[in-house]
């Protein structure tokens, strides 16, 4: 069973190929990273995935659907949710009324509802004590997990997170690696994770993609990856993975 | 809690309004009741430019719709005010919804002048349209608001229909502030694509915004058809949709009681200030400019800063 099937993806900025043909899956309750050096087109790639940005070519199938061509509201109505790389609050609002307005993707829900689901969340990502301060006056840390909260509290079955690990320091992202797991052991969520922190990699994907300038290079269990010699040669240069022939 | 405080913004409303209508002689009546006809239409300002950020400068032509509208059923047609009112206010309302789609594409300073232009537009169209709008010459006749016996037709009498008015538009603006619409326009304000990301439809929470923003125009315009009785073409110029921002930034954007205390205060200040003569412009425009520089958040946000103050010593000398 597929949640997300992304086929034949590509993404043309004039003469650049920012993506070329990417073929991707998640399945329900996986978790899978995408790798790559900087301007591999991984953020392009979450980008065409939300809707932000349409694909020169390919389809995305999302829970079923074709969403090639659906706004992004829509894709995040269907389960689909994403925390961007420099984390995007809404500044005016507080902490609560941030992950009120991802609850609120329920309509059915009361304004009560909204405020203890809310608060139900920032709990659970000890972050309740802020829940009535205004966000700029978080720490940077705090602001990237109200961020999360708040796509968590639009109940997502496939979370994209980009880079949700920059940035922080090394205790933030221990915290920030034991709630994710917890929360994937309480409900089935899928998550695509993209970031530089190759510990984290390794330690929480079941599964790894690897892009360079815009095209699959590998894909594989973290073991298979590591040992991958066009990983090694993208990573560390030409010479190096061609060395381990 | 939620209710208190929009029960709270009514009652204030009442209170303060109908005390001044009982001290206050003809006159400073006749600028009160401009003033509450000016606050209901920069509450609806509020939900364009204060909660969904759209920097719109063509409210007056709403205004002017509704007073148009309202004038040419109750006096062509003979309709009851009291029917013209919801009608002025639907007619506005769907054209905000039609011509909102083309001009919501538009951000920032684009929307700002498009905006501008279909004010420009709209005095244009009122002006040489004779034969439905009398041209530059105006409706005149707008018969008076009469409940049975009684009617508005003195100054006092129309400021207390006024200001239950103005007391309603208050307390429901105040709820939808905090509610989960009011939410999603300041989200759509603060960042679009963060917003998309907590499945908002930005289009629509924009369209809605000018959509309401549009029928408390109305209202207000109705309101200035049925005071002044009389309507021309210069009533509803663009001049008229910058006094409404000028309100909304001096009052405070994003509150409602900043619109009702901007909208109050910008109808009074010329008269106190009369002894400046045409140096007056001059001292509006520097104020205007220190209120941008100093309040960016008018005088509503001072209020909040000096509370903060006031809590911060309260909490020191407790401690």
């Amino acid at each position: 069973m597929t949640l997300l099937h992304a086929t034949a993806i590509s993404k043309r900025y004039g003469g650049l190929m920012a993506l070329s043909e990417v073929d991707f899956r998640v399945a329900p309750g996986e978790f899978v990273a995408v790798i790559g050096p900087n301007g591999a087109g991984k953020s392009t790639f979450l980008n065409v995935l939300t809707g932000l940005t349409p694909p020169s070519a390919g389809r995305v199938l999302f829970d079923g659907r074709d969403v090639t061509r659906a706004p992004t509201h829509r894709r995040i109505r269907a389960g689909l949710g994403r925390t961007f790389q420099h984390g995007r609050l809404f500044a005016r609002l507080s902490v609560l009324e941030n992950v009120m307005t991802g609850a609120a993707i329920r309509t059915d829900r009361t304004e009560s509802q909204l405020r203890a689901l809310s608060l139900g969340m920032l709990d659970r990502m000890g972050l309740v004590g802020e829940a009535h301060r205004a966000v700029g006056s978080l720490s940077y840390g705090q602001r990237r997990m109200v961020e999360l909260c708040r796509a968590l509290a639009c109940g997502p079955k496939l979370l994209l997170l980009d880079e949700p690990a920059a940035g922080l320091n090394l205790g933030e992202v221990e915290q920030l690696m034991a709630r994710l797991t917890a929360l994937r052991a309480e409900q089935e969520l899928a998550v695509v994770l993209i970031e530089h922190n190759m510990g984290m990699v390794m330690r929480l994907a079941q599964r790894i993609l690897v892009l360079n300038f815009g095209c699959r290079i590998a894909e594989g269990s973290p073991a298979e990856v590591q040992s991958d010699p066009a990983v090694l040669s993208a990573y560390l240069g030409e010479g190096y993975g061609n060395a381990q022939h | 809690m939620r209710r208190y405080h929009s029960l709270l913004a009514a009652v204030a409303i009442l209170a303060l309004g109908g005390l001044l209508s009982l001290v206050l002689a003809d006159y400073r009546l006749r600028l009160l009741n401009v003033s509450v006809i000016s606050a209901i239409a920069v509450i609806g300002f509020n939900f364009a430019f204060g909660l969904a950020g759209l920097i719109s400068l063509g409210h007056a032509a709403f205004v002017g719709l509704g007073a148009y509208t309202l004038a040419i059923l109750s006096t062509a047609f003979g309709w009851s005010p009291w029917l013209a009112i919801p009608v002025a206010i639907l007619v506005t309302t769907l054209f905000a919804g039609l011509i909102g789609y083309p001009l919501l594409r538009l951000r920032g300073h684009y929307l700002a002048l498009a905006t501008l232009g279909l004010n420009v537009s709209f005095t244009i169209v009122v002006t040489n349209w004779i034969s439905l709008t009398g041209g530059t010459n105006g409706i005149s006749g707008i018969p008076e608001l009469r409940l049975g016996a009684f009617a508005f037709n003195d100054e006092r009498r129309f400021l207390w229909l006024g200001l239950v008015l103005l007391a309603l538009c208050a307390a429901f603006a105040v709820t939808l502030q905090r509610s989960r619409y009011g939410r999603a326009m300041m989200a759509v304000r603060d960042d679009e694509t963060a917003a998309r990301m907590t499945g908002i439809d930005v289009t629509r929470v924009k369209i809605t915004a000018l959509c309401l923003s549009a029928a408390f125009a109305a209202l207000s315009g109705t309101l200035f058809a049925t005071h002044v009785r009389f309507v021309a073409p210069e009533d509803f110029n663009y001049a008229h949709s910058i006094i409404y921002l000028a309100m909304l930034i001096v009052g405070g954007e994003g509150a409602v009681a900043g619109a009702v205390i901007g909208a109050a205060l910008l109808t009074f200040l010329p008269e106190w200030l009369r002894f400046l003569g045409d140096a007056y412009l001059a001292f509006f425009g520097l104020m205007l400019l220190a209120i941008l520089i100093f309040l960016p958040t008018g005088l509503v946000g001072l209020a909040a800063q000096l509370r903060r103050l006031g809590g911060h010593r309260e909490a020191e000398t407790t401690s």
